[in-house]
């Protein structure tokens, strides 16, 4: 351990705060904003420690007579992510598996090809697909939204636990078969419950994309009972109450935000071998 | 070490089993990727009819032509590499700093890499809510410091072109810093503490040692995060929506957000789509350069060595 100067700690010290006051500013700046009255939101003075607190926006967002729906939206994101989530990991992980272990043809151009889709911008897709989904009623439906969900972030999916997939040690899988297990079972005995700790990762994440979507349901939702929570605090800027807004994107980000302080170790799992090529 | 599946007779009912595995996925990508990518090339080429949304004629490349020839067509193009380019590259550098403070041991420093996740988890939109806040003029964060400063605080960021676009690539690094952060991270640490500490000992200051012994070992490792950056400021589109919604006179216009514009506004859904190759072309072309100044930069280090 070298020994630092006063000044070496300073300076390192002084780093730390600008970037903490980079990263928390605006986070800090709603959620001042959501506990104050409009009138001193609106003030010129800067009062960066409130005087008081107060709920009355928080109460406002969750009546039912408020300009967007708040609790439908955070049903309606519940339901499409959680279940989007998890069909991904259903559909994945036996893709992933029989890419990475089994007897495949083109595996690898297979997984490349998968991988590179990432760099498409996503409105080469769209423009099809909203013909597709208005054609085939699919537009303004939960299935729509999950189907598109899914498939968004399939590729990653796959990438991810093929990553966890190849992590595990072949012998494991030649011992079982040595014991007569079929390769339906290999997946389902054997692979699965080694893969644990990735699926779950991979389904915490695919929560968290889904939640934060925003494009998907403004182009292929237009009622207000199909909402989802991006989409509501996009329709909530509409109105000139900064308070409120300010309010519905707290109560939006705390979900997501408490998830990656908790989860963090899995989310880096999956993020750091995501991109690892 | 003997490949477990020379058993032939079992490889043909191996290879079964696995169409069987990847079939759901398969269909699910070539029904969402694979067929509109091809459709889109098939709508750039002709005017769609919006009453019906069937293809009404066959236009040749006068789509691409519309656009190109249009007045606003290379601002655009300027204002998406510039965009592109300043999220990338302050991003990087930030998240270079950001990863040496980090992995320096000291008090408090567990709680910043924590810290440094959080934009990761914060919806888009909500980004652009934020920053669109601290930006505002007359109660936002950023004025009513530079009051305090002294300064006259009555800049109207959203409301200029130029400084529109700049508070953009703000809310953009601010998003993208995590991810970057983690993959800088990750590449330093596989650099061992000793050889750190070693250059330290030769006397070499630690601006030295960074450019000296760091840059050098995770160079590799950066370019991937610049592809990724890149691509996904290419992609941009829920925070201008949010935050500007393309303006003010068009001056957060991205390419990405004239396609949506050109589909989802005008409904002009062939010119749309022939917007939305010109902007993959852009990004296939980007990437390239990126992997030939890569392959250039190792080639001059292995002549040097």
């Amino acid at each position: 351990m070298i020994k630092r100067t006063f000044l070496t700690n300073l300076i390192i010290y002084l780093c730390s705060a600008l970037l903490v006051i980079f990263i928390l500013s605006p986070l800090y700046l709603v959620a001042v904003t959501s506990l104050q009255l409009e009138k001193d939101i609106r003030s010129p003075n800067l009062n960066l420690i409130p005087q008081y607190l107060d709920f009355r926006h928080y109460i406002a967002i969750f009546r039912p007579d408020h300009i967007v729906p708040v609790l439908p939206a955070m049903r309606n994101s519940l339901i499409v992510s959680t279940l989007a989530a998890l069909i991904s990991v259903l559909i994945a992980t036996p893709a992933a598996y029989a890419l990475n272990r089994m007897y495949f043809p083109k595996s690898k151009v297979i997984l490349r090809i998968l991988i590179s889709i990432y760099i498409l911008p996503t409105l080469l897709f769209i423009i099809p697909l909203y013909i597709a989904w208005v054609n085939l009623g699919l537009f303004d439906t939960y299935i729509g939204l999950l189907i598109l969900y899914t498939t968004f972030m399939l590729p990653f999916t796959v990438w991810v636990l093929g990553s966890f997939v190849k992590s595990i040690p072949i012998e494991i899988e030649e011992a079982a078969k040595i014991d007569g297990a079929t390769t339906t079972q290999l997946l389902t005995k054997i692979m699965i419950p080694l893969l644990r700790p990735g699926l779950f990762a991979c389904l915490i994440f695919g929560f968290v994309l889904s939640w934060v979507e925003f494009a998907t349901p403004l182009i292929f939702t237009s009622e207000i009972k199909m909402i989802t929570v991006s989409l509501g605090l996009y329709r909530s800027t509409v109105d000139i109450q900064i308070g409120q807004l300010a309010a519905a994107a707290a109560i939006i980000t705390l979900p997501v935000i408490l998830i990656t302080l908790i989860l963090q170790k899995q989310i880096q799992q999956v993020i750091l071998t995501g991109a690892d090529r | 070490m003997p490949d477990p599946r020379l058993h032939i007779l079992g490889l043909q009912k191996e290879k079964r089993t696995a169409w069987f595995f990847v079939l759901p996925a398969l269909m699910l990508v070539v029904c969402v990727y694979a067929y509109p990518i091809i459709t889109t090339l098939v709508y750039s080429v002709t005017s769609i009819d919006i009453a019906t949304y069937t293809i009404k004629e066959f236009v040749g490349f006068r789509n691409f032509q519309y656009i190109i020839l249009n007045e606003f067509f290379s601002p655009t193009l300027m204002r998406t590499i510039y965009f592109g380019m300043m999220v990338v590259v302050m991003t990087i550098l930030l998240a270079i700093g950001v990863s040496l403070l980090i992995n320096i041991d000291f008090k408090g420093n567990k709680i910043l890499r924590i810290l440094i996740l959080l934009p990761w988890a914060v919806p888009p939109v909500v980004s652009g809510v934020m920053w669109s806040q601290m930006f505002q003029y007359e109660y936002g964060f950023v004025n009513k410091i530079i009051k305090i400063f002294g300064g006259e605080g009555d800049t109207i960021w959203l409301g200029s072109p130029r400084l529109a676009l700049h508070v953009l690539i703000i809310t953009e690094i601010w998003r993208w810093l995590p991810f970057a952060t983690l993959f800088i991270y990750a590449a330093l640490q596989t650099i061992p503490r000793s050889v750190i500490e070693a250059a330290a000992l030769d006397g070499a200051g630690y601006l030295k040692t960074v450019k000296g012994v760091i840059l050098p070992i995770i160079f590799p490792g950066i370019i991937p995060v610049a592809i990724f950056l890149f691509v996904s400021a290419m992609k941009a589109f829920d925070t201008i929506f949010v935050l500007t919604a393309g303006g003010p006179r068009s001056g957060t216009t991205t390419l990405n957000y004239l396609v949506y514009l050109q589909g989802f506004q005008q409904f002009k859904f062939g010119r749309a789509a022939a917007s939305a190759y010109i902007l993959t072309a852009l990004i296939l072309f980007v990437i390239f350069v990126m992997f030939l100044l890569t392959r250039i930069a190792s080639q001059r280090r292995e002549m040097n060595d």
